[in-house]
């Protein structure tokens, strides 16, 4: 069976301020369907760049990727665009829900822009499943952090896209939403059949996949199977011990996580 | 003290973001100058009496026209820039800054930029006001021999107006955005933009009675007065569309509703109607300029338009020439300054919506769908202006045509009102998409990060 994501020797490198910087150095790797991974790495290691290139949100300098079997192969946003709401759903760290759309709206936010059929019932099962059936009409701004990350992830389910990708997504909330944000990421997977393939700084975020991607300085550099937190953590210790750098950022592991793009989730703890 | 420095550091890392209350504030004042100079200049020695009363009477009409449209103006551009922060108020009140700190942080802000444009603004003003003076003289209303001055009264009006509407506006918008300590990323209410106050249809309601009333006069008092009916009837339309500018909120939902942008611009439509409805008060912030200009032009270049029907025949004297040359005059540069104000609006409510481009991009919009979303948002936002731009301008050109030629509706060429819309439409689309363009030229992934 083809994998839903493949990655063949992606290089991505961006002009830095002396000389050029390589995010990602080479990278080869497949997800095979209905599997759940986490990619991790220190910060600065090209987890995001991975992400981002698989996706189709940007092109590798170098390197082919393919979804479903099929090469993207579009250059023009458009195109890419078109390419990334038909195959591919996204969970991101700040939900990136539309403030001014209700929860309903927002979750089938992607299928009205690609001009498909929205089948209501279907999309009230999900949403009822992800607890958010009494909620439909509220906005974003209505509703909690976890609440507001299950609707991204309704929203990323009701597209039936071949792989649903999640940067940091428990980034932003509290530990007992992003434990419930992480099972269903893991039901999303066992229940629907999906693929996910998820960015993560936190070990014990890891352990809910079924395989642990490491990076380091843009090259994958290890594969763990049935994770769990320490495992994770010890290997994740090993890597800042190499020469890269970003060796300090995993001491504070989670909360430096927590700490990093989203001023607004130190405010809601206060 | 830490709150100015804060301020001044504000002003230094934003300047962009500056520019359109600077311009608008510089703009303005110049124009206030101009007709207040006109004060300074009557009060000159040895200036003849009949001199003395047309200076008066030009900075006076023209001058209170300017006055209420700049102050308008300045106050609307300043609470469009402090919204604009509500995140940086945010981060600031969460990191320890009380309510008063970010009001003397705003103020001070805007108290600087309002100063540094006045002081811009005296070259502009003395040059225009001379401009105007020499326009004076040259239809024979002021006496050659009456040399210029640009004293007091301009530098009064100028600096106290712009100055004291640019914090009046900040203070206002500050009072409402600096209780948001825990300002959420996600608004909590469900309309996104705070509901209009009471205050508001008050004052409109006001205004449009004035406007009515000053119609009314117009065709009953005002009648077989010739020229004179002229003032009444120009005040009654820019009563009316300042009254209207108030209500645009609830104009703008009205038009949304009756218009079936869903149907024209599919998933992108949609979304700008659910936008338009829910953030009617912010968009309203654009909606503003195009009735004031659309009002207000097609006010006066019709009254004109009758008035030259109804001296059809005669010879015209010195006097109705000026009066006919000064409307022009003053219908520019407030059409000016209004369609830059348009465009500032835009460009800078454009700009800030970034984030939001962003997340519909990361959310499967192409480019050519958040270009068809603006390009849908600013059809709504035209036509609500154009409509009720020109029903304010019918308070001016149907009792003014009662009034001169006995007819409320004397058959007037369209290609001049045309003309505005043309140019309203032209002003609205190109700020808007333009700016719309530029702020999804980058990856949406960037644009995101910069963002949060």
């Amino acid at each position: 069976m083809a994998d839903a994501v493949r990655l063949e020797g992606l290089r991505r490198v961006y002009p830095g301020l002396g000389g050029v910087v390589t995010a990602l150095d080479g990278v080869t790797a497949g997800f095979a369907p209905g599997t759940f991974t986490a990619v991790m790495g220190p910060s600065g290691s090209g987890k995001s760049t991975l992400l981002q290139c698989a996706a189709g949100l940007d092109r590798p300098t170098e390197g082919r990727v393919f979804i479903d079997g099929t090469e993207l192969t579009a250059t023009r946003e458009a195109a890419m665009t078109r390419f990334r709401r038909r195959r591919v759903g996204f969970v991101f760290q700040d939900f990136n829900l539309m403030p001014a759309l209700t929860v309903e709206q927002n979750a089938v936010l992607p299928l009205r822009l690609a001009g498909r059929r929205v089948d209501r019932r279907r999309t009230r099962e999900v949403l009822d499943r992800l607890g958010l059936g009494d909620r439909l009409g509220h906005t974003p701004g209505e509703l909690s952090g976890g609440q507001r990350q299950r609707v991204a992830i309704a929203r990323a389910l009701i597209t039936d896209p071949a792989v649903i990708f999640a940067d940091e997504p428990t980034g932003a909330l509290d530990l007992r939403s992003a434990r419930d944000v992480l099972d269903l990421l893991r039901a999303a997977v066992r229940d629907f059949g999906r693929t996910v393939v998820m960015v993560t700084h936190d070990p014990v975020a890891a352990a809910y996949a079924d395989a642990v991607r490491f990076l380091a300085d843009g090259r994958i550099v290890g594969r763990m199977d049935r994770p769990t937190a320490d495992a994770v953590a010890e290997r994740l210790a090993h890597l800042a011990d190499a020469p890269a750098a970003g060796g300090a950022d995993l001491l504070t592991g989670a909360a430096g996580a927590a700490f990093s793009g989203w001023p607004r989730g130190v405010a809601g703890a206060a | 003290m830490t709150m100015t420095r804060l301020a001044l550091s504000g002003l230094r890392h934003r300047t962009g973001a500056f520019v359109a209350t600077f311009l608008s504030a510089a703009l303005g004042a110049a124009i206030l100058m101009t007709f207040a100079s006109m004060i300074d200049t009557a009060g000159r020695p040895a200036v003849d009496p009949v001199s003395e009363e047309s200076l008066a009477t030009v900075a006076s009409v023209a001058g209170g026209w300017g006055l209420l449209i700049v102050v308008f103006a300045v106050a609307s551009t300043m609470t469009l820039s402090v919204r604009q922060r509500e995140h940086e108020v945010g981060v600031l009140r969460r990191a320890g800054a009380t309510p008063g700190q970010v009001g003397r942080m705003i103020a001070g802000e805007s108290l600087l930029i309002a100063l540094v444009a006045a002081v811009v603004a005296v070259p502009i003003g003395l040059v225009l006001g001379r401009v105007l003076l020499r326009l004076l003289q040259d239809t024979g209303q002021v006496a050659p021999s009456v040399s210029y001055a640009f004293g007091p009264v301009a530098l009064g009006m100028g600096f106290g107006v712009t100055v004291s509407g640019s914090v009046f506006g900040a203070l206002l918008a500050a009072r409402r955005a600096a209780p948001a300590a825990s300002a959420p990323p996600y608004p909590r209410s469900r309309r996104l933009s705070p509901r209009p106050g009471r205050g508001r249809v008050v004052a409109a309601v006001v205004l449009l009675l004035a406007g009515l009333s000053c119609g009314v006069l117009t065709a009953t008092v005002m009648k077989g007065r010739g020229m004179d009916a002229m003032q009444t009837a120009g005040q009654a339309g820019i009563w009316s569309a300042v009254g209207l500018a108030l209500l645009a909120p609830w104009l703008l939902r009205l038009v949304a509703a009756a218009v079936p942008v869903r149907l024209l611009f599919g998933a992108a439509g949609e979304l700008a109607a659910t936008n338009t409805r829910r953030q009617a008060a912010q968009m309203s912030g654009a909606v503003m300029p195009v009735i004031l200009f659309v009002g207000i032009t097609t006010a006066t270049v019709y009254m004109q338009a009758i008035d030259d029907r109804a001296a059809e025949g005669l010879i015209r004297q010195d006097y109705e020439k000026n009066v006919q040359t000064l409307n022009y005059v003053v219908v520019g540069m407030i059409a000016l300054f209004v369609a830059i104000m348009l465009v500032n609006t835009l460009l800078a409510a454009t700009t800030y919506r970034r984030g939001e481009f962003a997340r519909q991009r990361l959310a499967g919009a192409t480019p050519a769908q958040v270009v068809g979303m603006v390009a849908a948002e600013s059809l709504l936002l035209t036509v609500t202006g154009v409509v009720f731009g020109t029903v304010a301008s019918v308070a001016t050109v149907l009792p003014f045509g009662m009034a001169r030629v006995d007819d409320p509706l004397p058959s007037l060429s369209l290609p001049p009102y045309l003309l505005v819309v043309a140019v309203a439409v032209l002003l609205t689309f190109g700020a808007a998409l333009g700016a719309t363009r530029r702020a999804i030229a980058g990856r949406a992934v960037d644009a995101m990060r910069l963002c949060t």
